[in-house]
């Protein structure tokens, strides 16, 4: 049984270039180990943690459902002028259940492509023990005059969704941290530039489109699945007969979608042969010419598979948790702070047998 | 360590990489509710099948020097993962359990997977020795752990040995140890010495006579061993022609005659025993299959017919009656003049044997399948044991031992084997079981010996055998003067 503060630092190995602006680049990781232990600390008792259904990985973008009209093509051509490439990810996993909560784990990675050559910074992995008690203490700390307190949520998230909110939140700052840390730099984001107003405020998203613009950086935001359609037919499947390279800007205004609204011009890309293409989100203030040009020069830096820049399927490669690492954090947490592990009845298994699925389906 | 699952008579557990275990290695899995123990041996070990570890495998290669990275890990999960990543799987033989603290041989106790304790096992503890068990020890080596073993050498009397392992892993080593051993406590040895090997037993490795000298009497044929025709003994010689140099059984009988007639005018002597086939009435195709043999015999140049240059197999036999070996050097001898040799003496043991003039015999056969009759492997391991013949086997091609041989065996003395078909007839032993011996025996290292049977209280031990102060000999002839090192082992 662990009471008492936990020992742990952040490592000194971290020594990317300081902001000049108020965020530290240790501020939030130190933030977050705070976080995560608080969120540890209230097991007063050993707890039995159930393993049942934690391999769900949290999608970290939004959807949209909106008809749109007329689109315009631009076919590509790899420009390979030095241009550096930053990509951002983060995952979160559900570890197990308690009986008064449930562990999670999150992680972020970035990922640079600079000269040819790749190399990342993963942060985490957190481990968070969400309960009832331990979120008054997570919403006391939201509330902090602290550099992320901007760019946190607005509302108090409830104990079931607070995985999407701590991911959203390593999430905002990393985002934030490349922004102000890189210039003239491609940045690539996993999800669009749609906003739900309860998760994440415009203002946090403009704020950073903003800082991404001062410095001359370009936000490029992918989404490897997206609801939009335009009549009648999945915005994807428009670009379907262009030869490749080629973006397709969606140049209807998408209005506001309930609580979702959008903060960039959707484009759809298609950078390589075969039947894959994305919807890519761009900040509004850059011309189609201006983004065109990135996506020029993403493709002349990077590696393009499946339509998809390397560099971004990287960083979510090292963000993403994998059997192993799952039975690694559990271990850490029951030996940091007394939770067991024990796999609990699968009731739907119990009852059906071969055809009780999870309620994931699989 | 945490126990895993049981399947059979094998076991798994889990290792953690904390935990020094290696193959060979003995474990107790301790049920302290029950005061039941379970002892099983590591016989393999696996990487524990971890979910998601080729994920984290090729996720985390860092043999690419195109990606460099860094993490902030304010938790230290990652050694975690390498704590898990590490984990293996042992897969073990239960060879014995005790209840409370009494050894039993077999194991049908199966200990709680939830509470049960593992712990290492040395191997003291495993050969408890009966009283009056001093003074017959002999150490073969030591183990992985370093202690030695030491095992009781009445275990090789009235037994079945073999020596096996491939060339240039310590066979012959092996065989040393045991003659060396077995005179040190004063056992009477016979050695059929193929290559010359045993030869330089009584000296030491700069050539100077050792302990043993006066106890080694090496016997090369035509040199210092040859006998008479009177020595040999009609059913001895009988079993030459015939076995050895296929001798029709007409002509046999006819010899038996000539035989007998000499005998009884007192000239049995080679020159007589030519000139009574040269005048013998007989068949002129009896007598021409005759002659062939006499010439044969003649030319092996073992008889003689002058009884102060003929040797007594009985007097070497008497010096080495309070421990000491005759080596039949057969080294330089043709195929049937070995055959001859091994004929003889064979006889004559059987002969001493029945008629209690010898107490018992330790022989050791190298490579026998070149001069032992088809015949007489049956025999060895049945008819004379029980006259107090004690045989061991060495060789290097263990598919020229019969399977009913392996059935049979009390003691077995494994080296390194590479190629499976090699560890296929081993694995018939009777005193273990196949999955040991095939995981096992790749794996050992020169000089390194699974043992099993009697000799070990049937636990196979791996032993690494102590160092002799004997001449080498034997070594293969080079032409280079410096050998390249093969990286097998």
């Amino acid at each position: 049984m662990v009471n008492a503060q936990l020992p742990i630092t952040t490592t000194p190995k971290y020594n990317f270039p300081l902001p000049q602006e108020t965020l530290h680049p240790l501020e939030l990781p130190k933030h977050f180990t705070k976080l995560s232990l608080l969120s540890l600390k209230p097991t007063q008792q050993k707890q039995r943690l159930s393993t049942k259904d934690t391999a769900t990985q949290l999608p970290t973008h939004l959807r949209l459902q909106q008809s749109i009209s007329s689109t315009e093509l631009f076919p590509l051509t790899p420009n390979p002028i030095d241009t550096t490439i930053v990509a951002i990810d983060v995952s979160s996993i559900r570890l197990g259940e308690t009986e008064t909560g449930f562990l999670l784990g999150v992680r972020g990675a970035i990922v640079w492509k600079e000269s040819k050559q790749y190399r990342y910074l993963r942060l985490g992995p957190f481990p968070f023990h969400i309960t009832q008690r331990t979120e008054d203490e997570i919403r006391r700390l939201y509330r902090q005059d602290h550099p992320i307190s901007r760019l946190q949520v607005r509302s108090i998230p409830q104990v079931y969704i607070i995985q999407s909110r701590l991911t959203t939140l390593l999430e905002r700052w990393m985002q934030s941290f490349i922004i102000r840390t890189t210039r003239n730099s491609i940045i690539l984001w996993d999800g669009s530039l749609a906003v739900d107003t309860t998760e994440t405020p415009a203002s946090t998203i403009k704020e950073l489109l903003t800082a991404a613009h001062n410095n001359g950086n370009i936000i490029l935001a992918f989404s490897k699945m997206t609801r939009l359609s335009l009549h009648g037919r999945r915005l994807t499947d428009l670009i379907f007969k262009h030869p490749p390279p080629c973006l397709l800007r969606i140049k209807e205004h998408i209005n506001h979608f309930g609580q979702i609204r959008l903060m960039g011009n959707v484009y759809v890309a298609k950078f390589t042969k075969g039947k894959l293409a994305f919807r890519m989100d761009a900040d509004k203030r850059r011309s189609s010419i201006e983004v065109v040009e990135a996506v020029q020069n993403l493709l002349g830096n990077d590696s393009i598979l499946q339509s998809y820049p390397e560099t971004l399927r990287l960083a979510h490669i090292f963000s993403t948790f994998t059997a192993t690492e799952v039975l690694a954090l559990q271990r850490c947490i029951t030996q940091k702070s007394g939770l067991r592990v024990i796999t609990t009845l699968n009731l739907r298994r119990l009852l059906f047998g071969r055809f009780g699925k999870t309620q994931k389906g699989c | 360590m945490r126990l895993y699952k049981k399947e059979g008579a094998t076991v798994q557990i889990i290792s953690f990489p904390n935990e020094q275990v290696r193959k060979g290695d003995y474990l107790a899995i301790e049920d302290s509710k029950h005061g039941d123990n379970l002892i099983v041996q590591v016989i393999d070990m696996e990487y524990a099948n971890i979910p998601g570890i080729l994920e984290e495998l090729l996720r985390n290669y860092d043999g690419d020097s195109s990606i460099a990275g860094e993490d902030v890990d304010p938790f230290d999960v990652a050694a975690h993962i390498r704590y898990i990543q590490d984990a293996r799987l042992l897969i073990c033989k239960i060879r014995a359990s005790t209840h409370n603290g009494k050894l039993i041989p077999a194991g049908s106790h199966l200990p709680a997977r939830s509470y049960a304790r593992i712990r290492s096992v040395s191997v003291n503890e495993l050969l408890t020795r009966p009283d009056g068990a001093e003074g017959y020890e002999i150490r073969l080596g030591e183990t992985a752990e370093k202690t030695h073993l030491d095992v009781d050498v009445r275990a090789l009397d009235g037994a079945l040995n073999i020596i096996t392992g491939k060339k240039g892993t310590g066979k012959s080593h092996i065989a040393k140890l045991l003659v060396l051993s077995l005179i040190s406590h004063g056992a009477p040895v016979v050695i059929f010495d193929l290559n010359g090997e045993y030869i330089g037993l009584g000296q030491d490795t700069e050539g100077k006579p050792n302990e043993f000298s006066s106890k080694i009497h090496v016997l090369t044929p035509r040199q210092n061993f040859k006998v008479t025709l009177e020595q040999v003994k009609i059913h001895v010689l009988l079993n030459i022609l015939v076995n050895a140099l296929h001798l029709p059984g007409t002509s046999a009988r006819e010899f038996r005659r000539i035989w007998h007639s000499l005998e009884q005018n007192g000239t049995l002597t080679m020159g007589e025993l030519g000139e009574a086939i040269k005048n013998w009435r007989c068949n002129q195709h009896v007598r021409d299959a005759l002659f062939s043999r006499y010439y044969t015999l003649l030319n092996s140049r073992l008889f003689t017919d002058n009884p102060a240059l003929a040797t007594s197999l009985e007097n070497a036999l008497d010096r080495a009656r309070s421990g000491g070996a005759i080596v039949l050097n057969l080294r330089n001898e043709s195929t049937t003049n070995r055959h001859i040799v091994v004929e003889y003496v064979l006889g004559k043991l059987v002969e001493l044997l029945t008629t209690r003039r010898l107490r018992a015999i330790f022989l050791f056969a190298e490579e026998a399948h070149l001069y032992l009759r088809e015949t007489y492997w049956d025999d060895i391991v049945t008819r004379m044991r029980h006259f107090g013949v004690f045989t061991t086997f060495i060789t290097n091609q263990p598919d020229t031992i019969r399977e009913n041989i392996y059935r049979q065996v009390d003691n077995l003395f494994v080296l390194n084997f590479t190629n499976e078909h090699d560890i296929d007839p081993i694995s018939r032993a009777a005193r273990v079981d196949a999955h040991t011996v095939k995981s096992i025996v790749r794996d050992l290292l020169p000089h390194h010996c699974l043992v099993l049977g009697k000799v070990v209280n049937d636990f196979p031990m791996i032993v690494k055998i102590k160092s002799l102060d004997v001449q080498a000999m034997g070594q293969t002839r080079l032409f280079f003067p410096v050998r390249i090192c093969a990286l097998t082992p």
